[in-house]
This record gives structure tokens, C-alpha cells and sequence, in this order.
């Protein structure tokens, strides 16, 4: 029962990711692959804050999305001007950066040890338990389903979609390309560290290794399978890619064994349905040349 | 100081011989192919299996590494990219599946040979060579070599032969060179192989140097794509140029402040440079990052 939780809350948790991320990468076009670097900054800044300030979870929470918001404008600034490989090589460049600066920033951070005893959440005076847990993050990907939605299916999500057909274009319309990109990797980032802070609240312990280039491709691969820009690709590329790997666990293999079958999982799973089906599961945006 | 200087030279002269294969093959592509930093990671792991495990001298370790690596580049092109290619596919997908791969690539490495650092240097470690009054491994010595060779090599193929002159073509126009009646596959297939092996011959080299675990491509991948975007795309001396800054920048980094904080400053010129010079210093204009 606790196992069968403990998967729901990571599903839960990787909606959140890939509803965020489908922001970026579905609806802007723009191949991100620094997620993880976001959903790491969330989790170190909610920890931090709370161990070394004992600001309560709900604090802890809204800080990690507003440092989240801030660091999002180095890679939403470079979005204006590159495109294609070149935004995903700057993306990558973000994320390789925040993993060096969890690594080696050993005062803050410290380093590969990680940081340990992050207090569970306390709300309305009490703990809060795994069930409670669980509804909480439920919670939390409903939330960024909703907010995803909602951006993307009025006039904002119009020239977020117009820009990822035609940049140039956009602008010509008169459509501050600056403002609407930064909006929306602001958005994204502050879900993304949200579901960081729950992550590091949920574990209590965390270290870099939870939050490196593999994790933001993991994300993407989710995104992409479910299927970029569609309305509920996200959440099934989060439940495939979390329950297939469990299956293995099943069938018996060591751990050591069973780490790396997965990830050669996501990414025969990655090229099998970009060959196949490069729209995803349930996409509607195909990353087509234009 | 020599000794940073030298331990500069020999850092730039892998990120040469990395950057001018990856340069060569996104030349004939056009995608960011992540699968070049597994194939570097092949490269050396199986000269680590021909030296360590079957007992072969060094350099059929280096010959082994190389052919490997071109080869196994080679069958990814033939079984995956070409056919995705022929079906017009995006440089984003492209992009994507070679992500996918080189996870793929990498578990299987990690799966194979466990997910720690093994070595393949043999016997007592060695002083090493004093070249002006700083000390080089052998290893050293020979990648520093081979990046000159390499670099010289790689010009005059591109510059003076019938196949350089095409992947140039094929690299600046494709519907032209169509149209002219070039064959894109073999021409494509070419630079891959070419590209890799020079990407084996380095994952083999710094294996020698240093360590070799799983990840190890990435790294030096990245460090050749700085290479290439400070130097600009295609263009050998640039790309020369821009090896050698970011080997010296690195080794000053390390010497002066710290060696945890190399990576940082690498990743941040990088950023900076596609922002303020995405042609690179010596590049003409160029397609890539244009709308």
C-alpha cells in the first residue's frame, strides 16, 4: 500500500514536470532540456530555506518558485534570439551549470553529500502524513494541468502557438515575443520548482544526482511520447515512463541491473515513437521543419 | 606556469580533434548530434576491452577504438538517421532521437562494464616527458600529436579532395547540391564515419590519460561544441583557435581559482557566445540559429 503511494506521488510529481515542461517544448516549440535544473533549484531553495530560516512548507514553497521565476530569465532571454539546436545546446548549457553549482557550492549546497533532515510538511499545525501527501501533489499537477491549459487555450496560448509556427511573423503582428516567452518559461520554471519543493519536503533528502541532464531528458522523453502541445499527452508520458520501469523491478533484476535497463527503456521507447509516431501518443505538435 | 600552459595545449588538442568530428558531421546533417558523445565513449571502451581484457599492445587498442567507433556510428546512420532523413524529418526530431541513443548507448555501457571509473593505464606510472620545462604524459604527447595531424588532415580533405569539396557543398546548399546531382547518403555517410573515428581516436587517447566511466563522452563532447561555436561551423582554424582559448581558459581557471568552477565558466562562454557571435569568431553568417 505505502509502495503503491509512494508510485502515485511520483506520477504525480512528473505530471507536474512534463504539464510544465509541455509549456516550453509543446506549445513554444522550443526543446528545453533544462527542467531538471529548474525542479533542482526548487528543491535546494525549499530545503535551504527551510532548515536554515525554518520557514514553514507553504513559504518554503513559494520561495523555491520565486528563485525558480528569477533564474528562468537565463534561459528565456536566450530564447528570443536562438532557435532549434541552438536553443537546445543553450538549454543544455543552463543545466550543466545549475548541476556544477549544486556540486561544488559546498557552503550552500554541500556538495555530493547532499542535504538530509528536511522537515515534513506541516500545515494547519500538523504533519502531514503520505495519503495527505499524495493529495497534495495530486493536487499540485492538477493545478499545473489547469494553469497549462488555461494559458494555452486563450490569446496567450494564440501567439505562443504563432511564435512556434513563425517567430518572425509574430513579431511583425506586433507581438512582444520577449514578454510572452518570458511569461511563459516563468510559469513553467515556478511549477517545476514546486514540484521540486514537494520532492525534497516528500524524500527529506536530496543530492545533485537527482537533477541531472539524464532527469531533464527523462522529462522531455515523457513529454515527447505522451505527445508534444496536446491536452492530456503530458500526464500519460508521466504514467508510462514511471510505470513501465516498475514492471522491472518485478521481474527481479539487482538494482544496478534494473537503473540502467530503464533508462535504456526511455530511450528506445524515445526513438520507437519518434520513428513511428513523431507526434507522440497523443500529440498535436510534431516539431515539423519549417 | 609552462606546466599549465602544456596541460592547456594538450586539453585543446582533444577538443580539436572532437570539435573538427563533430563539426565535420553537423556539416553534412544538420542536426545537434548527442549521439557523437557515446560514440567517443564507445571508442574508448573498447579500446579499454582490446588492451585490458584481450591483452593487445596499445596501439591496436588505438586502431580498435577507432574502428569500432566509426563503425558503430556508421550503423546508427544507416538503420536510423537515413531512413528518418529520406522521410524529411525536422532537425528537432533528428535532435531528439539522438538523445535517445545516446542514453541508450550510455546505460549499455554502464550495464556492461558497471557505472564506475575503470583505467586503462598500463604498469608503473611513468615520469613522463619534459617538454620546456613541464611534464607530459605520453598520452599527452601523442593527443597533442594527433590534434595537429588531425586538424592539418581534416583541411586539405575538405579543401582538396573531390569528397571534401561535396560534404562542403552538401553542408551549404543541400537542395543545390541535389540538384547537381550529388548522392547526400553517401556523402552524409562519409562524414560520419570520418568524424567518428577522429571521435574515437580522442575517447581512445584520453582514455590513456585518464579515466574512463560512462559519462566521460559528454564532457568532452561539450568541450569540442565550444570549440566549434567559438570557431564557427566547418571552418578548421577557427575551430583550432577556439580550442586552444577554451584549453586555456579552463587550465587558468584551475590554476588561479579552482578547478570546481571550470565547468561553470565553459558553459557560461558558451552561452555567451551564441548570444553576442553564433557564426562564431571567424564564421561568416551562417544558417544555423536563423529563423
Amino acid at each position: 500500500m505505502e509502495y503503491l503511494v509512494h508510485i502515485l506521488v511520483l506520477v504525480s510529481l512528473y505530471t507536474t514536470l512534463t504539464f510544465s515542461l509541455d509549456l516550453i517544448a509543446g506549445h513554444c516549440g522550443l526543446l528545453s532540456l533544462a527542467q531538471a535544473a529548474f525542479y533542482g533549484i526548487g528543491a535546494y531553495t525549499s530545503a535551504i530555506v527551510a532548515l536554515a530560516f525554518g520557514v514553514p512548507f507553504p513559504g518554503a514553497l513559494a520561495a523555491a518558485a520565486g528563485v525558480a521565476v528569477l533564474m528562468s530569465m537565463a534561459v528565456s532571454t536566450p530564447s528570443v534570439y536562438l532557435h532549434d539546436d541552438y536553443f537546445a545546446i543553450v538549454s543544455f548549457c543552463f543545466q550543466m551549470i545549475v548541476f556544477s553549482v549544486l556540486n561544488n557550492w559546498l557552503e550552500v549546497t554541500r556538495g555530493p553529500l547532499g542535504i538530509s533532515g528536511i522537515p515534513q510538511p506541516v500545515i494547519f499545525g500538523r504533519p502531514v502524513g503520505q495519503l495527505e501527501f499524495l493529495a497534495l501533489a495530486a493536487g499540485l499537477a492538477v493545478v499545473s494541468y489547469l494553469v497549462v491549459t488555461r494559458l494555452t487555450k486563450g490569446p496567450f496560448g494564440r501567439v505562443l502557438h504563432a511564435m512556434r509556427e513563425d517567430d518572425v511573423f509574430s513579431q511583425s503582428l506586433g507581438k512582444n515575443t520577449f514578454y510572452f516567452k518570458t511569461v511563459a518559461f516563468a510559469v513553467s520554471a515556478a511549477l517545476a520548482a514546486a514540484a521540486g519543493s514537494m520532492y525534497a519536503h516528500y524524500i527529506s533528502y536530496i543530492d545533485p544526482s537527482n537533477f541531472t541532464v539524464t532527469e531533464s531528458i527523462l522529462i522531455l522523453s515523457m513529454v515527447i511520447i505522451g505527445g508534444a502541445g496536446s491536452r492530456l499527452g503530458p500526464l500519460l508520458g508521466a504514467v508510462t515512463l514511471v510505470l513501465i520501469p516498475e514492471l522491472l523491478r518485478f521481474a527481479g533484476f539487482p538494482p544496478s541491473i534494473a537503473g540502467n535497463l530503464r533508462q535504456m527503456t526511455y530511450g528506445a521507447l524515445l526513438i520507437l515513437i519518434l520513428v513511428v509516431r513523431p507526434r507522440g501518443l497523443l500529440g498535436s505538435y510534431g516539431f515539423e521543419a519549417k | 606556469m609552462s606546466q599549465v600552459a602544456a596541460n592547456a595545449v594538450a586539453a585543446a588538442a582533444s577538443y580539436l580533434l572532437v570539435g573538427i568530428g563533430f563539426s565535420l558531421i553537423y556539416t553534412a546533417v544538420r542536426f545537434f548530434n548527442f549521439a557523437h558523445g557515446a560514440i567517443i565513449a564507445i571508442g574508448a571502451y573498447s579500446a579499454y576491452v582490446a588492451n585490458a581484457s584481450l591483452g593487445m599492445p596499445a596501439p591496436l587498442g588505438v586502431v580498435t577504438g577507432i574502428l569500432t567507433s566509426a563503425s558503430s556510428a556508421a550503423t546508427l546512420e544507416w538503420a536510423i538517421y537515413r531512413p528518418l532523413r529520406r522521410k524529411r524529418t525536422s532537425s528537432a526530431i533528428l535532435l531528439l532521437v539522438s538523445l535517445g541513443i545516446y542514453v541508450c548507448l550510455q546505460s549499455l555501457i554502464s550495464l556492461v562494464f558497471g557505472a564506475g571509473a575503470v583505467s586503462l593505464r598500463a604498469g608503473v606510472i611513468s615520469q613522463g616527458w619534459l617538454v620546456l620545462g613541464a611534464r607530459l604524459t605520453g598520452a599527452q604527447v601523442a593527443i597533442i600529436a594527433c590534434g595537429m595531424l588531425g586538424c592539418v588532415s581534416t583541411w586539405l580533405f575538405l579543401h582538396a579532395t573531390l569528397m571534401g569539396k561535396l560534404i562542403r557543398a552538401v553542408g551549404c546548399d543541400p537542395e543545390l547540391a541535389d540538384v547537381h546531382g550529388c548522392r547526400q547518403d553517401r556523402i552524409v555517410m562519409s562524414a560520419t564515419v570520418l568524424g567518428s573515428a577522429l571521435a574515437g581516436l580522442a575517447g581512445v587517447l584520453l582514455a590513456y590519460d585518464s579515466n574512463l566511466t560512462p559519462f566521460m563522452g559528454f564532457s568532452i563532447l561539450l568541450g569540442g561544441v565550444v570549440a566549434v561555436v567559438i570557431g564557427g561551423i566547418g571552418n578548421v582554424i577557427g575551430i583550432a583557435l577556439g580550442a586552444l582559448l577554451l584549453g586555456f581558459t579552463q587550465n587558468a581557471i584551475a590554476w588561479w581559482i579552482s578547478s570546481a568552477w571550470q565547468d561553470v565558466l565553459v558553459f557560461a562562454i558558451l552561452i555567451l557566445f551564441m548570444m553576442i557571435r553564433p557564426q562564431g569568431f571567424l564564421g561568416t553568417a551562417s544558417r544555423m540559429g536563423a529563423v
